[in-house]
């Protein structure tokens, strides 16, 4: 029976586009593949380290600003730049793990806050890099083989690709021995410790794969939309994150899926529904309900559910 | 079995629901609005919406245009270039909207600009500064409001007159700040006056008592100001209590004198501003009958007077959509674009007519704003003394 | 001097916030909120209710504490044993709630909030202070004062830090937990609404204030330590004053990053926070 809805599904993302009313709706599909990508990206250090990162729009601005400029400046091929995000994210995450290492809890999360914060600043006075609040504009398109993939089916299918190799990194990594190491931080971190796991290099290789996810996102997101600017670094960015993650189960694998599309979908629906006024009052109010009925996320509930 | 048979159902419903258009059939002309309702700069996405409004129910009170009456769709974009763009596709996907007016800040209209092209599908920029709106080579723009090059022009006839011969800046940092620091820089050398000090603020700073430190010690004539109205009060209030004697002029338009008065009072004294109308006195505007039915409408609905300096830009907005709409003869994209060029007509800013900007072949519309300066003087807005007819 | 403004009213979130992460370990993203409905509710005492400025704050301050209280109540209480993440999502969603709701309210023109003082600045050798200024530095630092009264002398102040120290074993002496986290929640808003009354005549009231005011006190929560109450008064303070030096002497643009450059200075050296003393954390 799994098998089968599982199956179902696969066949209805990939003939997605042919099956969705409008190009709108393709539009919402793509931010909520680009922000999947993201939860899932945050849901390892949230959900299997136990650390709250709450910079990580920081990572996803740095990955959106490299693969743009790389690509604008110097005329790199988008997928060169795409790379380049991952590994400058990456790099980013290898920093602030290393430096976030000495504290834990409350303190991690004001480190990478003010990284993000940092990040922001910077974006914004270094005009000679990256023009700051005058934005990029005319971030080009990838290109498959002479191809251009600027419309919207295909750029899906760029996105859903990532999406499915975000996804099977996550599996793999949670099922290895990295991944239950992972786990026993989570769990409790000085008997992990006495077991031999080390912390310093678990917690970083978990900040490094994280950002670097986070950046394959920002790339995403620079050649979808054509321009950058550094409104990326929005801390609402990072809070619409967290909301995806815990709201849709943290420390699942399905969790942050359903909540990145549950919460990029719903302000659109919003959108339809109500007028201007209200949307962002309703989704505060939903928001609310949600928790306080689901505490543990959707996915968790679901499980218990069926159980 | 039965398990198998509802979730069928539901996905066919959720389907159904997804696919259904929105609207009906003989409908009103819709015209879309993206603008940030919420968000830091709210009050002025509020303005501009209430000026377009005032537009809206003019029209069709005199019977829309071509017998249908026209409906606003208005999205908040909440002051992310995500969102506008976002926005902006929702309208022309969903509501099928033929024209839109936005986004307010330069990044939100940059960044929905691409959906326009993806979708052929015009929008009157009615505030935003950035140049790069119009030389970006996206035949879809059509602009009303000046970038700030313009303003800097508009403002070069005055220079001698005010007497400046070193001038500071103080601008908020975003692109409209700097934008104005480089226009009025470059327009004030060319000028022969010096430039001293550029410092900025954060878009959400509320002190700026360092910055103005900085400002006093240049030994500067007149201090140039680019930032919306509440920090404007921020900055006069802390000049007063640092002592800092000098000329202030604000540019881009967003000063709203009036309010000025009210929350700076006696720190607004002797301050010029560079708006792009005067609800003061409207019938010193270029037309100035609908210049003063505006201001009445306006306190007819209550809306507070400080906001008609923002509020206009909404309705010569709208109502440039509605000109276009007009001679287009039809509510469809292409064909108000073309129009938009043919556009000529007076709206309360002033003459609204559309010149190319930008690179051959994909030019964007610019239209030529009307410029002027005020003072407030004894607390109340006045024309400068140079201008004043006797 | 400005630092010291801007330091009391740091110093006033930071207690109310410390507190309130220390003892109930939640991140209470709300609390910028509560410095922006202190803002507000002295807007409305004084032009529709048409109360005096001191009476006006005063009930800002009771306002603050009232509506804290219901918040925990409501909305904490039943979500108790849940982890911090789920409590942490709940804060985000009354922040959305609350700002928006405002939004709706008020309407998105920032609001002036009348004050009796003179306008004109007193001068203390070379440095020229706005009288209103200066009160509400009197202002701040009493409150400070009275909250750490509050904390050290009183019974409750006994119990909150019990709880705060040991909760299991304050429970066994007959502390009523449920209380405490009430009155902590409520007393933590409190101050947050003062200092929204207090700041709000010097600056405008408008939504989206309470945004940097709650980064602020999250700094100023850091830099003290979790749960120190001196920790947070100093740290406050140093924020403030850094902030006005760093702007000075720095490009103004980076005004902001001092905030953040302070703490992550800090936490690479002293990562109980500046003040703490050799607490272990986490």
């Amino acid at each position: 029976m799994k098998r089968a809805v599982i199956a179902l599904a696969a066949v209805a993302l990939l003939t997605l586009p042919f099956w969705l009313a409008s190009p709108y709706h393709l539009h919402v599909a793509i931010m909520a593949g680009i922000f999947t990508i993201l939860a899932l990206s945050l849901n390892l250090l949230l959900g299997y380290t136990g650390q709250l990162s709450l910079g990580h729009a920081g990572f996803f601005g740095i990955g959106a600003y490299t693969s743009a400029l790389l690509t604008l400046k110097l005329a790199w091929p988008v997928w060169l730049g795409l790379a380049s995000a991952a590994a400058l994210a990456g790099l980013a995450g290898w920093a602030i793990g290393r430096l976030a290492l000495k504290v834990r809890g409350a303190y991690f999360v004001l480190v990478t806050i003010s990284f993000a914060g940092m990040i922001s600043l910077v974006s914004i006075n270094w005009m000679e890099l990256t023009n700051g609040p005058l934005g990029l504009p005319g971030v080009p398109a990838p290109e498959l083989a002479g191809l251009s993939l600027r419309t919207k089916s295909a750029y899906y299918y760029l996105v859903l690709a990532a999406v499915a190799g975000s996804y099977l990194v996550c599996h793999r990594l949670v099922h290895s021995r990295l991944g239950r190491a992972f786990l026993a931080l989570r769990e409790n971190e000085s008997l992990a410790e006495s077991v031999g796991v080390d912390p310093t290099h678990t917690l970083v290789l978990a900040t490094v794969v994280s950002a670097a996810m986070a950046g394959v996102a920002g790339g995403l997101y620079a050649h979808y939309t054509r321009f950058v600017s550094p409104e990326v670094f929005l801390f609402s960015y990072t809070v619409t994150m967290v909301i995806m993650v815990v709201a849709g189960g943290k420390g699942t694998l399905a969790g942050p899926v359903v909540g990145a599309v549950l919460f990029t979908v719903l302000p659109e629906a919003l959108r339809e529904a109500m007028p201007w006024q209200w949307q962002l009052l309703a989704y505060g109010v939903l928001l609310i309900l949600l928790v306080f009925f689901l505490p543990r996320g959707i996915v968790p509930a679901l499980s218990a559910w069926r159980r | 079995m039965l398990k198998r048979w509802w979730s069928t159902l539901l996905v066919a419903l959720v389907a159904g629901a997804l696919a259904a258009p929105a609207g009906f059939a003989q409908s009103p002309i819709k015209i879309g609005v993206i603008e940030p309702l919420s968000g830091p700069v709210a009050a002025s996405g509020n303005y501009v919406r209430m000026g377009a409004e005032i537009a809206r129910d003019w029209v069709n009170a005199q019977g829309g245009v071509n017998g249908r009456k026209i409906e606003l769709v208005i999205e908040d974009n909440k002051s992310d270039p995500k969102e506008a763009a976002s926005a902006a596709e929702k309208l022309i996907v969903r509501d099928k909207v033929p024209a839109i007016m936005g986004a307010w800040g330069s990044s939100m209209t940059l960044a929905a600009m691409p959906k326009l092209q993806e979708y052929g599908v015009p929008m009157v920029v009615e505030t935003s500064s950035a140049s790069s709106v119009t030389k970006s080579g996206n035949p879809w723009i059509f602009r009303i409001s000046p970038p700030s090059e313009m303003e800097a022009l508009g403002l070069a006839q005055y220079v001698d007159k005010l007497g400046v011969k070193k001038a500071d800046f103080l601008a908020v940092n975003t692109d409209w700040g700097r934008g104005s620091i480089q226009a009025f820089g470059d327009m004030l050398k060319k000028k022969g006056a010096e430039v001293g000090a550029a410092e900025f603020m954060e878009q959400s700073a509320t002190d700026m008592s360092a910055q103005l430190t900085k400002i006093k010690s240049t030994g500067g004539d007149t201090l140039f100001l680019t930032t919306a109205v509440e920090q404007i009060t921020l900055v006069l209030k802390q000049s007063q209590e640092q002592r800092l004697t000098r000329k202030v002029v604000t540019t881009g338009g967003s000063s709203s004198p009036s309010q000025l008065i009210k929350q700076a009072g006696a720190a607004a004294e002797g301050t010029y501003h560079i708006v792009f109308f005067m609800p003061w006195f409207p019938e010193a505007m270029p037309d100035g009958k609908l210049a003063k039915a505006f201001v009445d409408e306006w306190a007819k609905r209550g809306h507070p007077f400080e906001g008609l300096t923002e509020g206009f830009r909404g309705h010569d907005g709208i109502a440039t959509i509605v000109e276009a709409v007009k001679i287009a003869g039809k509510d469809e994209a292409k064909a108000i674009q073309q129009a938009l060029w043919k556009v000529s007509f007076t709206g309360v800013n002033g003459p609204i007519k559309f010149d190319k900007d930008g690179p051959a072949g994909k030019e964007s519309g610019q239209s030529k704003p009307s410029i002027f300066l005020v003072q407030i003087k004894d607390g109340k807005v006045a024309l400068p003394d140079f201008l004043a007819k006797k | 001097m400005n630092g010291l403004v801007l330091g009391g009213t740091y110093a006033l979130l930071g207690i109310g916030l410390t507190l309130i992460f220390g003892l109930m370990n939640l991140v209470n993203f709300a609390h910028g909120e509560f410095y922006t409905l202190g803002a507000y509710a002295t807007f409305a005492a004084l032009t529709l209710g048409g109360l005096g400025f001191f009476a006006a704050l005063a009930v800002a301050i009771v306002l603050g504490a009232a509506a804290g209280a219901l918040c925990e109540r409501v909305l904490l209480r039943p979500l108790r044993g849940e982890s911090i993440d789920t409590t942490m999502l709940v804060m985000i969603g009354l922040w959305i709630v609350m700002q928006n709701g405002e939004l709706l309210a008020w309407g998105g023109v920032a609001k002036s909030i009348p004050h009796p003082f003179p306008t004109a600045p007193l001068t203390l050798g070379p440095v020229g202070i706005a009288p209103l200024r200066l009160f509400v530095v009197a202002a701040a630092l009493a409150l400070i004062a009275a909250s750490w009264l509050v904390i050290q002398r009183t019974r409750l102040g006994r119990a909150m830090r019990a709880t705060f120290q040991d909760r299991e074993t304050a429970a066994l002496m007959g502390v009523r937990i449920d209380r405490i986290h009430t009155v902590t929640f409520a007393f933590g808003s409190a101050l947050a609404a003062a200092a929204g009354a207090l700041l709000g005549p010097i600056f405008l009231a408008y939504p989206s204030m309470g945004d940097l005011a709650s980064a602020k006190a999250f700094c100023v929560v850091i830099l003290g330590g979790l749960g120190n109450l001196a920790g947070a008064t100093l740290g406050g303070l140093v924020l403030g004053i850094a902030e006005e030096l760093g702007a000075g002497y720095v490009s103004s643009g980076y005004r902001d990053a001092v905030g953040f450059v302070i703490i992550i200075l800090v936490l690479l050296f002293r990562p109980s926070g500046l003040f703490a003393r050799a607490e272990r954390i986490g």
